[in-house]
């Protein structure tokens, strides 16, 4: 009955580090594994593949077109040249034959044909920068042609017309940049609420897991709260970064191999304060609503005791919206500052406004600042309450809870 | 050893523990008995930490029950936990790991395990799709997965067939053999009578009787006879260090109890004065004698 206990292998001690480890990467690889994260990513994927090839077919025409020219109208390709230099845009001039000038535009090979001085044919209309090329050109011609037939020289009779343009002194230039600065920030303020939001809520989520299966027991009896809670946070941050990561990479792989941005600090900086404030908010977000989630024992009572801080990042997000389109109003520049409010407000601000090194040094530090602050109330209340099972607790009993 | 000493516990103004003691040694199955809300979920957790005591101590092999005896303990609490989502084979390999293990011990104790439970084949599904007596197995597997040198199980046979029941004692009698002790707590007497070493009976958050099964049946040198005779009801009636312990069975047999220094011839001579004995039999107490006797003290 009492016999001695042979002995066996011990199992080394396992630090803390250790199990914020194990239980780190349980959260990293279950979740990511999840069917439902999977489709999640790949529709991301999809929709941000989609903008960005859409946006750049939409604006694709723009900048460049395919012109056709026959008979006497190809003595117009110097001209034409000329004037798309003029106005920025790029003109592919080809000598066709009328009948194949006529297929080539109806199959949308050719923008536009000029068949001969002052006759051009499109598909459906000529608008915008081509027709005023075209027009230009083929008044050229027509002019021409008269000058000859008074037997004037035209060369003579161009240098003649032939003036500088018009030299233009703005007071108060736009930045050539800005918008597409600001449309990137307003992509990246959305996407900046869906994934600290999305996974803050998934750390709420898990908290009430572990507690409504009661397997926090089991874990409990092991590692301390602590290292559960900061494994938890940090497992699912990093699948969060990770995602991130790679939706960031893919959208601007395709985003410059299309053409439709170019790899330069109008790409970069906005990424980097997207991904840089994904890591300030999730952390700050994550913990509050771990805190939070501790205190019910099943998934329905999650929306009650969540709504506080649904609503502060609801409102970061519509004050962000608006601070994207107003980046230098006095109260942008303060949201930008404050923490939280900062997580959503201080991207695109910093990307499309006026912004000192300071304002956003301070409102990196403030933010550290909170995180730490809050992760150690909420570290407290997760561990008076993760173990008490039933009705909710009131924040009070979890505060009190830890002395059990 | 493990030693449980004057452990208390209140919950506002109801005391769930009221100064328990009590000790289990090594290589002992020690059963845990008691009527609802006596207090045995109670002590089992503050045993585990997931619960503190207001006053009292456990101690392991002599010294105060820390975070590392803790982890090196299997435990297995009242309300079954587990992750539902997770895979039975990864999640026993965690629970493994984060008791401590390195992965390939973690990975060869999980697979030895499923085995011996008779569940080896669904250990690529996730808990969620057992049936429940399954997940108790499960159940049990996460608590012995890190190999402990101590088990605390509360009420680890409810809900099991008695094949289940088997599979389980059979897998915590392999690891009774190699020294572990074994608390356990449970409510089928039967079970705990035939399983244990020792039990403990605890009423209101005291422990009312603790010993060896044997040694608690024969407590105080009561000796029970059951005896049939051929006469009216009542013929033992006043016989000096006699108890009629029964009503008549429907056979007319009664079961009587001996002080210690009355002699059981004495009584045969008083029976067959009294008509034809029938039978004339030493009986032991059960356990659920012993449970009425000490809960209704
Ligand atoms: N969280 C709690 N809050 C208040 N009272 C509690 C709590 N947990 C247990 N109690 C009380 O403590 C006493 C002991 O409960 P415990 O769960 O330890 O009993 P038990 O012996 O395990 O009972 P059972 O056989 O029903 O499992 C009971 O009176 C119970 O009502
Ligand atoms: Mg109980």
């Amino acid at each position: 009955m009492s016999a001695p206990a042979p002995t066996r292998p011990q199992a080394p001690e396992l630090s803390s580090g250790a199990a914020v480890r194990l239980v780190a990467r349980r959260e990293f690889v279950e979740r990511g594994r999840d069917r439902s994260f999977l489709v999640s990513t790949a529709v991301t994927l999809l929709i941000l593949l989609a903008v960005t090839v859409i946006s750049q077919l939409a604006g694709g025409d723009d900048d460049s077109y395919d012109v056709g020219l026959s008979g006497a109208a190809t003595a117009a390709a110097p001209g034409l040249q000329a004037q798309a230099e003029a106005l920025d845009v790029e003109i592919d001039v080809r000598d066709v034959s009328p009948d194949e000038a006529r297929t080539l535009v109806r199959d949308g090979d050719l923008d536009a044909a000029l068949l001969a001085p002052g006759s051009a044919v499109v598909k459906e209309e000529l608008e915008g920068t081509l027709r005023a090329v075209l027009e230009q050109a083929s008044a050229a011609l027509v002019g021409e042609e008269r000058l000859r037939e008074r037997g004037l020289d035209p060369a003579q009779v161009r240098a003649a017309l032939d003036v500088e343009p018009l030299q233009i002194e703005a007071l108060d230039p736009p930045d050539e940049d800005a918008d597409r600065r600001q449309g990137i920030a307003f992509v990246g303020t959305l996407l900046l609420y869906g994934q600290v939001f999305g996974y803050g809520f998934w750390v709420a989520l898990g908290v009430v897991e572990e507690k409504s299966s009661r397997v926090v027991e089991v874990l409990l009896a092991t590692v301390s709260p602590r290292a559960l809670l900061t494994g938890k946070i940090l497992g699912i941050g990093l699948l969060g970064l990770a995602q991130l990561l790679a939706l960031a990479v893919v959208g601007v792989t395709v985003a410059v191999a299309t053409g439709a941005v170019d790899l330069g600090s109008e790409v970069v900086t906005p990424l980097a304060l997207v991904l840089g404030w994904f890591l300030l908010g999730y952390a700050f977000y994550a913990t509050a609503f771990a805190a939070a989630a501790a205190r019910v024992s099943r998934q329905e009572d999650l929306q009650n005791v969540t709504t506080p801080m649904t609503l502060v990042i609801l409102g970061s997000f519509f004050a962000a919206i608006w601070a994207s389109s107003s980046p230098d109003e006095p109260l942008a520049r303060v949201l930008a500052i404050v923490p939280p409010f900062s997580v959503l407000v201080n991207p695109p601000r910093t990307a499309a406004g006026d912004v000192a090194a300071w304002e956003i040094v301070l409102a990196v530090a403030l933010m550290v600042g909170a995180i730490v602050a809050l992760a150690t109330f909420a570290a407290r209340l997760y561990e008076g309450a993760v173990l008490r099972t039933g009705a909710a607790l009131s924040w009070r009993e979890a505060w009190r809870g830890r002395h059990r | 050893m493990l030693e449980i000493l004057e452990l208390r516990k209140r919950y506002g103004d109801k005391t769930a523990l009221d100064g328990l003691s009590f000790a289990v040694r090594p290589g002992e199955v020690f059963g845990f008995v008691g009527q609802n809300g006596a207090g045995k979920t109670t002590t089992m957790r503050i045993v585990l930490g997931v619960l503190a005591a207001d006053a009292g101590e456990v101690r392991w092999q002599g010294r105060p029950m820390d975070a590392a005896a803790r982890r090196r303990t299997g435990y297995m609490p009242e309300e079954r936990g587990l992750y539902p989502k997770m895979r039975v084979r990864d999640q026993l390999v965690y629970l493994a790991r984060l008791h401590g293990l390195p992965a390939d011990r973690a990975e060869a104790s999980t697979d030895a395990l499923l085995e011996q439970l008779g569940i080896a084949d669904r250990g690529a599904d996730k808990v969620e799709a057992l049936s429940l007596g399954n997940q108790q197995r499960v159940q049990l597997a996460a608590a012995l997965v890190h190999e402990p040198d101590l088990l605390v199980l509360d009420e680890p046979f409810s809900g099991l067939d008695p094949v289940g029941v088997d599979v389980l004692a059979a897998a915590l009698r392999a690891r009774v053999d190699t020294g572990v002790p074994v608390v356990f707590s449970s409510h089928q007497l039967e079970l705990v009578e035939r399983l244990c070493d020792s039990v403990g009976i605890i009423k209101d958050g005291r422990m009312v009787a603790a010993g060896g099964v044997d040694e608690l049946r024969s407590r105080g040198g009561v000796r029970r006879l059951r005896v049939a005779v051929d006469a009216p009801a009542g013929w033992a009636d006043g016989l000096p260090g006699v108890r009629v312990a029964t009503g008549a069975a429907p056979d007319g047999a009664v079961v009587l109890e001996l002080a210690p220094d009355v002699d059981d011839q004495a009584v045969l001579d008083a029976a067959r004065r009294a008509g034809r004995v029938r039978e004339f039999r030493p009986v032991a107490r059960s356990l659920v004698d012993l449970f009425r006797e000490a809960v209704a003290a």
